[in-house]
Formats: C-alpha cells, structure tokens, sequence
C-alpha cells in the first residue's frame, strides 16, 4: 500500500513518487520508440529533426533520465550517453516530474510554472515536445490524455483505436525483439 | 487549489525621468567603474544621442574611454568578440549599452567574454551556464518597445553557421536601465508606433499566456494603460518629452512582466514573418496582435475580457456586458491600429506592409510552429489554424 502524507495536502511519498517516474520514463522511451517507427505525425515530426540529433528528459540532479537519438530515422533509447545532448528537459525536482508523468500538469503547464529547464536548439525541442503530446493523445484514453496535453487534437475514434493498436504493437514487437 | 506556482526576478534598478542621464557618473562610481566603454550603433549615434551622455558624463569629470558604434542591425559573435578585444586593450571596466534591441544583446554577449574570459562566446550558450555576477553594466534604451533592458536573454548570431544562438542567465541583466525621454524624442513616427505596438503586444501577451502571475499581471496592465494614453498623444506631438517618458517606462514595464511570463503566438508568428520577409519586429506585433487573440479566444475570453478594463479603461468596462468584453477588447485594439494608420500609415494588414506576399504565408506557418513562442499559447496552433490566422491578417 502506498504511504500518504499527511499536511496542507495530500502527497505521495518521494520514494514511490520517484520509482513511479523512472517507470514511466522507461515506459515512455520504449513507446516513442515504437511511435517513432509506426505512428505518421511522430515520423513527420522526427524526419524534420537532423540526423544523430540526442535530447535528454531528466530530474535534476540527474539520477533520473531517458536519452534518446535520432538513428536512420527513428527514435532509439541510450543508456550510456556522456556527452551533452543536444537538447535537455530537465525536471527540477522528482516531485515535477511525478507531476506531469501523473497527468496533474501538462509540459506546457510545468515550463510555464518553471519546474521544467530546457536547453538546446528550440525549434527542435518544439518538435520533441510535439511528439511527447502526440505519443499521449495516442496511448493514453482520451478522459486521461486531455489532462495530459495542451491541446487535444481533433481525432476520431477509430483514428485513435487505429493508432493506438499499432502503437503497442509496435511497442511489444520491439521488445520481443530486445530480448 | 490549482498547481498554480511562479516565480518572479527584475533585480534591475530603474533610473528613469528628467535628467535621468545625469545619473550615469553617479552609476557608475556607485559600482567601482570609471571606465566605461559604450556600445551603440551607426544611426544612433548619427543622431546625437550619445554626445548627449559623454557631456553628461565629461561634466562630472568621467569619460567613456572608448565608444564603438558599428553594432549591425543583427547581433553577431564576430562584432561581440571584436567588441571584447577593444574593452580588454583600453583597459576599461564597465559597458553603457546605448541604441535598441541589437546593441544591447550584443553588449550582453560583451559582457559575458569580458567578465568570464575567452574569446569564443560559444562556450557560454544555453540555459544557466553563466553562473557569477559580472561586470558593471547599464543600458540606455533609444526605443520604447523591446524591453531587453529588462531580460535575461541575449540572441546573437552565429557567423560560421547561421544560427542564433540564445544565451540565458540571471546574471546578463543590467545593473540598471536609464530612461531619460531625450533618448527618444528623435525618433520617427513610424517607428514610435510600432515600438509602442511592440511594447503592448510584450504586455497583452504576458497577461494572457500559460505563465501570467499576479506580479507581472501588475506590470503588464499598468504598461497597456500608459501605452493606450500616451501613444497617439505623442504620434500627434511627437516632442512630447513626459508623453515619450511615459511610453519608455511601458516599455520597461512590459519588458519586466514578458521577460517573467514569456510571449505566445502573436511573436511565434511575428518572429517568422520577420525572418522570412524583413517585415519590422513591432510593425509584425501591430498587425497580428487581434487576430491572434481572436484565435485564443475559445480558451482564454477571461483573460481577454479583461483586457478591456487596461486597453479601454473602466467606464467602458463597467458598462460592457462581461460576455461581450472580450470582442470589445479585441475590437479596441484594432481602433487603436487604425488611429495608428491614421496617425503616421502605420500598416494594419500584412499585404500593406509590401514585404509580404501570400505565397511567403505557408512557410511561415511552418516556421511559426517551431518557434518557442508558441509553447506558451493558450492553445497549442497547427499548421492549417497558424495558416489561417496569416491569412485574415494578409
């Protein structure tokens, strides 16, 4: 059972606040893998972004992170990237991250509440940011991914379904495929 | 209660009003600095306004020890390393930046080489890399309208790529901003409105944008105020010396409440008309302003509601429907750029700016959406409605 705190709200101890964003770090690279390979608009959007190009979500001080490059037009997980990426997000605090990873607060919402860092090329981190909420409107029901993203986009139902489907498909071949 | 948080930082002093220029020597020695070395450009110092601050400096027995005046429209690294060299041989220990946007960026990138060390201003890109205060730094704003007086960020162009290069820090504001109306007065029509224009959009932006907060909310509607007042006033006598005080403090003021809440989409479509057809940055604000709020409409008629109460003042207010505020508040806005095309022909469409052409609309578009303007729109634009808010503005 998880622990709640007890004060001026209610909160989710760090400990479980933090194995909840690696989780969902893990669980959200692997799906934009798979987005990247099969869904149109994240493939559009990741064509335009230059070849090589790396960019980093991460929790200051860093301990939590996923790291991703642009390879043969696809998006691929690193684990063991040193250099600087081209672009980083960087979550201040875990308690930020658990924030929008829990779908209390959008990324535009946590840059504008400036609990979000970015840093590198800006058009292409537009592009990134385009692609997380795509990768939400997708995989995430419909009631959830309004909380999510900015903006949620006109898609019909069976789009959705249709987009959806593939996604995970795609996201359960590759890790077939890893193993 | 919301996840509503904010932080707000202008550690800026503001030194403004009459004879505020005679206040520089006392500035300066306030902060150890007698050396000062400005940074201006070509037509600024054409017009005489920095004879204007070297008498006011010689008459309390300080001199600028040099001054460099080719500060291109677009800042460059090779102009700010040059710049360094010339502080670094005169030995000098302070920047007065004098002119607009271009010349006071380019004196920040200065000021981080002269400060930090190192030629390559490559180094310090990015977000927080400048991390210690640095050198004695003052600007003079000649326009009322960028407010870079008043931000963190300085974008200078890289010469061997092409890029512009952000470069973001507490630590490149000015130690203070001076506003003394002389710094304006000889300024064009023209360009007084769409600086003005640019001014209101920093403020409208600010007060209807993802990251608005009740401080800068403070600053942007008391700068909307003073801009809807004073503007037309000084467009009719443009030697209107309180008048053009009070439109340089809006420009200060709606820096301040920008440079803490950020903009939207009337600069992520601004910023691209701009790069892809040279159209002037305030005269691109003027323009797409109402159009843009007319698309934001469907998720922030509160915010653009009262909007009305700061562009229309409160009689109208009070006698406006809150249902109908927001499209009188839109409908305000184009009054004013209409009185602006009266007053000085002051271009309302895109098509009358006659750089624009409505081939150029789908590229910019594109562009528009990468800018990083839009991440703090109330509404997230594709392509086509970005398209299509180009278009009525056409």
């Amino acid at each position: 059972m998880i622990p709640i705190k007890k004060g001026f709200e209610a909160d989710i101890d760090y400990n479980y606040q933090r194995m909840y964003v690696s989780g969902m770090m893990q669980l959200i690279s692997h799906m934009l893998k798979a987005g990247s390979q099969v869904d149109d608009v994240i493939k559009t959007e990741v064509a335009e972004m230059p070849d090589g190009f790396v960019f980093r979500m991460n929790v200051m001080p860093g301990e939590l992170s996923l790291t991703m490059q642009k390879q043969q037009g696809a998006l691929v997980n690193l684990t063991n990237y040193t250099d600087k990426p081209d672009l980083t997000m960087s979550f201040k605090h875990v308690t930020f991250a658990f924030l929008v990873f829990s779908f209390q607060e959008h990324t535009a919402q946590a840059y504008a509440n400036e609990r979000l860092i970015i840093d590198g090329d800006v058009p292409t981190s537009m592009k990134v940011v385009r692609c997380l909420n795509r990768l939400q409107t997708v995989i995430l029901p419909k009631v959830v991914a309004k909380k999510a993203v900015k903006t949620y986009p006109d898609l019909e139902f069976i789009q959705k379904i249709q987009m959806t489907t593939k996604t995970y498909s795609q996201f359960l071949v590759n890790l077939v495929k890893e193993r | 209660m919301a996840n509503e948080y904010y932080e707000f930082f202008c550690p800026v002093k503001m030194v403004a009003g009459f004879k505020a220029l005679e206040h520089i020597p006392f500035e300066l020695s306030s902060h150890d600095a007698s050396r000062p070395l400005i940074i201006t450009d070509r037509g600024v110092r054409g017009v005489g306004l920095v004879d204007i601050v070297t008498k006011a400096l010689e008459a309390a027995d300080m001199q600028a020890i040099d001054i460099f005046d080719d500060v291109p429209p677009d800042s460059s690294m090779i102009t700010v390393a040059t710049i360094a060299a010339l502080y670094r041989e005169k030995e000098c220990d302070s920047i007065l930046a004098i002119g607009g946007g271009s010349v006071i960026d380019t004196a920040k990138g200065v000021n981080i080489l002269v400060s930090e060390g190192g030629d390559d201003l490559r180094a310090y890109s990015g977000t927080g890399v400048v991390k210690s205060p640095l050198n004695p730094f003052f600007v003079i704003p000649t326009t009322a309208g960028t407010g870079s007086e008043t931000t963190n960020v300085s974008v200078i162009k890289d010469d061997k790529t092409g890029a512009k290069v952000p470069f973001v820090s507490p630590f490149l504001l000015p130690d203070a901003a001076i506003l003394d109306p002389r710094m304006t007065l000889s300024l064009p029509p023209k360009i007084t409105a769409a600086t003005g224009m640019d001014a209101l959009t920093h403020a409208v932006e600010s007060f209807t944008g993802l990251a608005k907060n009740p401080i800068s909310d403070a600053y942007a509607t008391a700068a909307m105020k003073k801009i809807v007042t004073h503007l037309p006033e000084v467009l009719k006598n443009p030697s209107d010396a309180a008048g053009r005080l009070q439109l340089a403090e809006a420009s200060t003021m709606a820096g301040i409440a920008f440079s803490n809440s950020m903009v939207g989409m009337v600069h992520s479509l601004g910023h691209s008309v701009g790069a892809k057809c040279h159209v002037p940055h305030g005269l691109c604000m003027s323009i797409l302003m109402p159009h843009v709020l007319e698309f934001n409409l469907s998720v922030s008629s509160e915010n653009i509601g009262e909007l009305l109460l700061h562009v229309a003042g409160s009689d109208v207010y009070a006698s406006t429907p809150v249902a109908e505020r927001p499209a009188k508040a839109i409908a305000t806005i184009i009054a004013l750029k209409e009185e602006m095309y009266a007053l000085c022909e002051l271009p309302r469409k895109l098509s009358e700016t006659g750089s624009v052409k409505e081939t150029d609309l789908e590229d910019i578009a594109r562009m528009a959406l990468d800018d990083g303007s839009m991440l703090l729109n109330p509404i997230d634009a594709t392509f086509e409605q970005a398209l299509s808010v180009l278009k009525k503005a056409f």
